[in-house]
């Protein structure tokens, strides 16, 4: 773009020339317009021409800036500047050549914000927790087959599972009390109970039903379904003569089964009859529990819930409401006010000391000394302050309530030592 | 001070009638918009430089809707005043 500049002279004749007037006449002119328009500026108006724009006064905020060559800070002082809004006709002309042009929307609608899926979906979020949670047991399970295990199971398995299925029972009204909306699925469930508990056959049938929904988590999650499908397909297929030979085996099928998609439900249907097959899933169900029992002790809870909420087809909602339950369990040990009867040995205050640091060593983690606290709070007046010699017991805790690796454990601990410490 | 009042204030200071100064003005803004257009600079010297620049297309996000948009290229007028008329407005008091 050249800028070729036209001077005050130019502008003089250009205009003579047009108006057909002198020079001199155009000179003149020209002169008191620039002037006119200064006084008016000066004097704090707005000048309005037609046609061309206005002239405007803004005022410049003076301003920090740093001297390049010394470093210092300098002001740079304020100032009027006269600033030229070009009238709507001149600013269409001077635009001519982009005005075909328009402003184009990139995006054909509005990109919404997600509303957060925590805050709208929190079964959800368990749901995904738990999915996870199911996997690395499984995982874990898998690392540990070759241990020999599954002996303990072989005599207790249906007892077992019969007296969980009378604690759960128990439990669950405390379940409807606290959650109020929880109501009638509860209800669903322990009508299934009943229904279950008299009839074993169908109640492996629906431990079967039970595995799928819990084939359904993995499937959600893991990408690893389709080569643990296959691989669980062949044991099965040559499985019934190697009944006898080793547990090893149904403890490998029962993980590949774990693993395997709602398909081999498909593939399989007339399970409901083989003896072995019962065995097979009786104990599925009981490892599960076991395993569970060693890594965290919530998954039991789990297991449980999905051993006997027994959905008659695997949807998504019903596997929901059995996280609910699950975790609500977890709830509830949190809400029940701890009642301290064992104690793991007693520690003797002296300086220095901190419940922290005795939580630490106790329970490997510094946030459960509430429980310490809890336990000896006749003695303990003020937990930043235990006076020099005072002798505290430290209470033996279920092993549910001060999981390090569970994040609602801390989460609890952390909600009372606000409230304890004020 | 709208284009009549401008007009009325030449006109006394030249001592001309007003049709002779709106006349004059308007063949100077026409002047003037002819120079814009053929990218030319005009200087008034110790008032300052009217020119045409250009604005490169850009995009523009909604804050609100986040709808993106392209916005074209555009040729603006701008005025730069001079330095003379910067030192006179100097002197006056601003008003916060």
């Amino acid at each position: 773009m050249s800028k070729e500049k036209i001077s005050s002279q130019e502008i003089v004749d250009l205009v003579a020339a047009k108006a057909l007037v002198s020079k001199r006449a155009a000179d003149e002119f020209l002169k008191v317009m620039i002037l006119t328009i200064e006084e008016a500026l000066l004097a704090g108006d707005v000048v309005k021409i037609k046609n061309f724009g206005t002239f405007k006064l803004h005022w410049n905020e003076p301003r920090k800036s740093v001297n390049v060559q010394t470093g210092e800070d300098i002001i740079l002082s304020g100032y009027h500047k006269v600033s030229f809004t070009p009238d709507t006709q001149l600013r269409d002309l001077v635009n001519e050549p982009f005005a075909h042009l328009d402003a184009v929307q990139l995006d054909g609608e509005p990109v919404e914000h997600s509303i957060p899926a925590e805050a709208v979906i929190d079964p959800l979020r368990t749901f995904n927790e738990q999915a996870s949670e199911i996997k690395n047991i499984l995982d874990e399970i898998k690392g540990l087959s070759s241990k020999p295990v599954v002996s303990e199971l072989q005599d207790v398995e249906k007892a077992d599972i019969e007296t969980e299925l009378e604690k759960f029972e128990d439990e669950l009204p405390k379940q409807t009390q606290e959650n109020l909306s929880m109501a009638v699925e509860t209800e669903q469930i322990v009508g299934h109970v009943d229904v279950v508990q008299p009839v074993q056959e169908t109640y492996t049938n629906k431990v079967e039903e039970s595995n799928s929904t819990d084939h359904e988590y993995i499937q959600s999650t893991t990408e690893t379904i389709p080569e643990i499908e296959s691989e669980a397909i062949l044991p099965l297929e040559i499985s019934e003569k190697k009944k006898h030979k080793a547990w090893l085996w149904i403890l490998i099928i029962s993980v590949l089964l774990g693993g395997s998609g709602l398909g081999l439900c498909c593939f399989y249907p007339p399970l409901k009859d083989s003896v072995y097959k019962m065995t097979q899933n009786v104990s599925l169900a009981d490892m599960l529990n076991t395993f569970s029992g060693w890594f965290t002790p919530k998954p039991k809870k789990v297991d449980m819930t999905e051993t006997v909420v027994i959905p008659k087809d695997t949807t998504a909602m019903e596997t929901v409401s059995e996280n609910i339950a699950a975790v609500d369990s977890l709830q509830v040990l949190f809400d029940n006010p701890r009642v301290f009867t064992e104690y793991l040995g007693t520690e003797r205050i002296h300086d220095g000391s901190r419940l922290t640091k005795i939580s630490k060593r106790y329970y490997g983690s510094k946030d459960f000394w509430v429980y310490i606290y809890e336990a000896n709070r006749e003695h303990i007046s003020n937990p930043d302050h235990i006076s020099v010699g005072t002798i505290i017991k430290i209470p033996k805790l279920d092993s549910r309530l001060i999981d390090v690796s569970n994040e609602r454990c801390l989460q609890k601990a952390k909600e009372l030592h606000d409230i304890y410490v004020k | 001070m709208n284009h009549k009042e401008l007009i009325a204030a030449m006109a006394t200071k030249m001592n001309a009638p007003k049709s002779v100064v709106e006349a004059l003005l308007e063949t100077t803004v026409k002047t003037c918009a002819e120079l814009l257009l053929g990218e030319k600079t005009i200087g008034f010297q110790s008032f300052g430089n009217f020119e045409v620049r250009k604005k490169e297309e850009r995009l523009s996000v909604h804050p609100a809707t986040q709808i993106r948009t392209l916005i074209p290229p555009k040729l603006v007028v701008n005025f730069k005043q001079s330095n003379i008329l910067k030192d006179k407005l100097k002197d006056l008091p601003h008003h916060e």
